[in-house]
Parts: structure tokens; sequence; C-alpha cells
């Protein structure tokens, strides 16, 4: 079967689309969530290390995981804006850098409050969570540049140039605690295998799906207010406003 | 500190973070179908 993408890149055709898809994906998002931090909270056992505390790690890990992924794709969203000149890929990328931003500040969030119990401390300057400190200001920094100019397609530009070159931060955020003797342990959970108790496991799975599912929604809702913002003098969008 | 003033410190402030961006979502929706709406009656006023 053949996908009409063109058709799907017009806004106007997007915008309809999105809000028939968005429900679904919270709707998921919401599934996912439950059980995950069911099984995080209720199933998983206690760790015999860190005790109770541990339980941090089934939104930790899989806002820091969603925080890389968006920043991903946003750039790869960027590129395609900066490559072809396609106004829907630049909205997009747009549309993702909030919910981005929010996952990153959450995994700082979580992570400080990880580490007090853990290490002593809310806060070290080690490697993983400086790197993920500049993830952050990367998602402010694109949020800032997006919106400093008049002209909103030039913004589109600049701020896909620097979602671009932001991209090296990704791999030293993942490979800093092999790079660097980090206080952040490494990680537990890679391509090859896993170090973690299964319930554990399917615990934080469960939610980083969950976090993936409401990131989609949300860009998708976000999409399409920026679609009503660019588009509003079409008639089709002033046909809505009823 | 218990364990458990840390463990709900981290789930509160995730619950408020995604609670906070939904009414963001929502409040930009609303203003930008408000704003189309108030230059379509300005137009039809000229």
């Amino acid at each position: 079967m053949k996908i009409a993408w063109f058709y799907f890149a017009s806004p106007s055709t997007f915008y309809r689309l999105a809000g028939w898809l968005a429900p679904w994906f919270f709707a998921l998002a919401a599934i996912l969530g439950a059980a995950g931090l069911y099984i995080g909270l209720f199933v998983a056992p206690t760790d015999a290390q860190q005790g109770e505390v541990y339980r941090i790690i089934f939104v930790h890990v899989p806002a820091s995981w969603m925080s890389m992924f968006i920043y991903f794709v946003m750039a790869c969203y960027g590129g395609i804006s900066l490559t072809f000149n396609t106004r829907l890929a630049a909205m997009m990328a747009r549309a993702l850098a909030p919910t981005g931003a929010m996952f990153t500040f959450v995994a700082l969030w979580t992570g400080s409050f990880w580490g007090r119990p853990t290490w002593g401390t809310y806060w070290v300057w080690d490697a993983r969570i400086t790197s993920e400190l500049v993830l952050l200001f990367l998602y402010f920094g694109f949020l800032a540049l997006a919106n400093a100019f008049e002209d909103p397609r030039r913004g589109d530009r600049a701020a896909a140039l620097l979602a671009l070159i932001g991209l090296v931060n990704l791999p030293i955020i993942y490979f800093s605690v092999v790079w660097w003797n980090t206080l952040h342990q490494g990680a537990s959970v890679k391509f090859t295998g896993t170090t973690m108790q299964i319930e554990m496991l399917w615990g934080m799975l469960l939610v980083a799906l969950s976090f993936w599912m409401y990131s989609i929604g949300a860009s998708l809702t976000r999409v399409r207010a920026i679609i009503l913002e660019r588009e509003g003098r079409t008639l089709w969008a002033r046909a809505l406003a009823t | 500190m218990k364990p458990q003033f840390y463990i709900w410190m981290s789930y509160g402030m995730t619950a408020l973070a995604i609670a906070v961006e939904i009414v963001a979502l929502r409040v930009r929706r609303a203003r930008s179908l408000r704003r189309i709406e108030e230059e379509r009656d300005l137009e039809a006023q000229d």
C-alpha cells in the first residue's frame, strides 16, 4: 500500500489527523502508565542495596530516556525542515521541544531526589548529570531561538540548526558513565541484556512506553495549536473557530 | 528523611509537570481559536 506522505504533510490534513490520533495516544499512555506504576510500586520487590528509594527509577529512567529520544526526533524534524523546506516538520520540531524540556527537568529533579538518600547529595557536577543539564539548556535555547524572530520561518531555520548542533550532546550523555569516572551508575538496561530483576524491568519499560505515548499525544495536540497560529488566515482554520 | 519523602517528591513532581503541560496545551489551543475568531470578527466589521 502506498502512503500519500505529501497529502499528510499538508497542515490542514495533518490538523485533522492529529486531532483524531491524540486522544488514542493519551488513552494508551494512561493505561500503560497505570500498569507500569502498579508493577513498580506494588509488585516489584524492595532493592537489596537501596531499599524502597530505588522505586524512583520507575519515573527517573523513563524520563531520562524520553529526554534524549525526544531531542533526537526533534533534531530529525529540524533536519527535514532545513533540507526539504517543509512547514510541518518545523512545526513538529517546535511541538516536541516543550515536552522534551519537561522530561529533562523531571529526569534531573527525580535524579536529585534519588541522589540525596543514595549518594548523600542532591547535586554533583558529575559528567552524566551535567550533560543532562546541558540538554535542558539546549531545549531552552531551541525554544528561545524559535520564538526570537518575527518571521516564524526564520525562527524555524535557526532553531533547527541549533537542534542539529546540539545532537553532539546525546552520545556524551549516553557514554558519559563509560568515558569518565562518574558518581552516576552505569546502564542497567542495555541492548545486549539487563542485570535487573524481571518485575523491575517490566515496570520501568511500561512507564517508558507510557511516557512515549504521552509525548506523541502531547506533541500532536501542540502541533494543532501551532498550525492554528500559523494558518489562522486560511478559510479552513477560520471555519474551525465558530 | 524517610524514603517515602524522596519517592513522593519524585512522583509528585512528575505528575505536576505532566498536569501543567496538559493545562498549557488546552490554554494554547483555546487562545489560538479565540484569536482567529477575533480576527474574523474584526474583518467582518470592516
